[in-house]
């Protein structure tokens, strides 16, 4: 399967914040709950990736993880994609 | 079950029926040679299956009417081994597969089969009598005939011409759905059933070729019927009565609604009007119905697997129970609800939505939509932000595709 960039999955996670009316910030460090980034949000976030892979992603591979802030989304699906 | 026939069966013959460029009556059709009983005729048109039903009508033989699209080899050998013989009716040709099983016939029974939307088609049995639900005098009409052979829609139209004086019927074949509306102004149409993905892909594809036919009275069913498209067709047709029904094999005709709003009054559950009209409760958010237009071994209370909602003081039909339900992270949406809100908006024809698989929350409301060329570019995010104004956050549809057409199947129903 062929796997997008982490600069892919950022621009695909800004848009699903800007469908919100919403503005990702450039800082990995930034916290989800502050940004309004939801769970929803995340799920969306995932389908989007699986539009763009034409394939879905195993959730059930890594283990469960504390996703706080906008790195940790990235690095979650980078994580799924080569799972 | 009796053998009486209905002595009015036909005092529609010398309608006028219009079917494959030939204006004839019932009584010139061409006529199909004496049909084994049983039989399932297969048709690849309207008038071949008109004929059949003559035929039926007249010698009371036991009959199956379908395309040959929708009876696939092992439903083909399933009812010869039910005991019918399959004819493939073509014209003036035809030819007799004889039954798998011998039995005694059962005069004056047609069955139906089933749309399958929720899975493969089955068997409902019912008779001319009890597919007749209009019997009070209707006014001259010319009655479009767009529905797949066959079907209980198609058999609610054909009986009505069948059964009463001056009911023309102008059939529309599959490969003529698209240019419908000039064949019906033709020939002069004054009403036209079909399901609310028939009128939207009409107004999508010439709203103005529509306008043209003289329709008198306008009705929809077969699928749940929304308040845009009623809108919509009160707009092109201000004089016309709206109808919608809500039919099928098993219940039959049970609601017939014309005051121009989607769902019906509340008022109408639990209303007994005595044997000759149906009675519509609702249990859970089931719909149930008691219809005297039931098909054989449906008597009694029957749970359609439709789902309701109360709105104000009307009962809405937003859909199939297995699939209108969407548990989003344990907040539940109805998909019908959603749908609705999409296509009240005035850029979009027409729009399905359904459940789809995601992380987190187990499923999520996904669309796929088709928009009105004439009213500009929409995005997915017009939309996004059109539902989010309408709808709690889980119910809003986070994927949205967009379709170059509406989709339509032969049951002119497009699974919404």
């Amino acid at each position: 399967m062929a796997e997008l960039t982490r600069e892919q999955i950022r621009d695909l996670m800004g848009a699903v914040m800007k469908a919100q009316g919403k503005t990702l910030p450039g800082d990995d460090s930034a916290d989800l709950r502050e940004i309004g980034f939801r769970s929803l949000d995340f799920s969306e976030l995932a389908l989007r990736v699986e539009d763009e892979l034409g394939d879905e992603l195993n959730f059930d591979a890594p283990g469960l993880r504390q996703i706080a802030k906008v790195g940790d989304v990235l690095d979650f699906i980078e994580q799924l994609q080569s799972a | 079950m009796t053998t009486r026939r209905r002595s009015t069966a036909l005092i529609g013959d010398d309608n006028t029926v219009v079917a494959g460029g030939k204006t004839v009556t019932w009584r010139t059709l061409h006529k199909l040679p004496q049909l084994p009983s049983p039989a399932a005729v297969l048709v690849d048109n309207g008038a071949d299956a008109l004929a059949a039903v003559r035929h039926h009508a007249v010698h009371g033989t036991e009959l199956l009417v379908a395309t040959t699209s929708r009876v696939d080899l092992s439903l083909r050998e399933e009812l010869a081994a039910s005991g019918f013989a399959i004819v493939i009716a073509k014209g003036d040709e035809h030819s007799v597969e004889p039954a798998k099983l011998k039995r005694v016939e059962e005069s004056g029974r047609a069955w139906l089969l089933t749309s399958g939307s929720t899975g493969r088609p089955t068997r409902i049995g019912h008779t001319l009598e009890s597919l007749t639900t209009v019997t009070n005098r209707q006014q001259p009409r010319t009655w479009l005939l767009p529905y797949s052979p066959g079907t209980y829609a198609w058999w609610q139209v054909v009986t009505i011409s069948l059964t009463q004086a001056d009911q023309g019927l102008v059939v529309i074949e599959p490969s003529e759905l698209e240019t419908w509306p000039l064949i019906a102004a033709e020939h002069g149409v004054t009403a036209a059933s079909g399901t609310p993905t028939f009128w939207r892909q009409t107004i999508y594809r010439d709203a103005e070729a529509l306008t043209k036919v003289p329709l008198q009275q306008i009705t929809l069913g077969g699928e749940p019927v929304d308040q845009t498209i009623l809108d919509r067709l009160r707009d092109l047709f201000p004089q016309a009565r709206i109808s919608w029904i809500y039919a099928s094999s098993e219940v039959g005709a049970s609601i017939v609604v014309h005051d121009g709003f989607a769902g019906f009054p509340k008022a109408w559950l639990d209303r007994d009007r005595g044997d000759e009209h149906p009675v519509l409760s609702v249990e859970g958010d089931e719909l149930v119905i008691t219809s005297p237009h039931h098909g054989a071994g449906l008597d009694g209370a029957v749970r359609t697997g439709d789902r309701v909602e109360f709105v104000g003081d009307r009962v809405l039909i937003t859909g199939r129970l297995d699939t209108d339900e969407i548990n989003v992270g344990g907040s539940k949406v109805s998909a019908g609800v959603v749908r609705n809100v999409l296509m009240a908006h005035p850029g979009v024809a027409w729009a399905r939505v359904f459940a789809r698989k995601a992380p987190l929350v187990g499923r999520m409301v996904a669309a796929e939509v088709v928009t009105n060329p004439d009213l500009g570019p929409i995005t997915d995010e017009d939309l996004v932000q059109w539902c989010s104004n309408r709808l709690p956050d889980y119910g809003v549809p986070r994927r949205i595709k967009f379709l170059a057409e509406i989709p339509q199947k032969e049951t002119l129903k497009s699974d919404v």
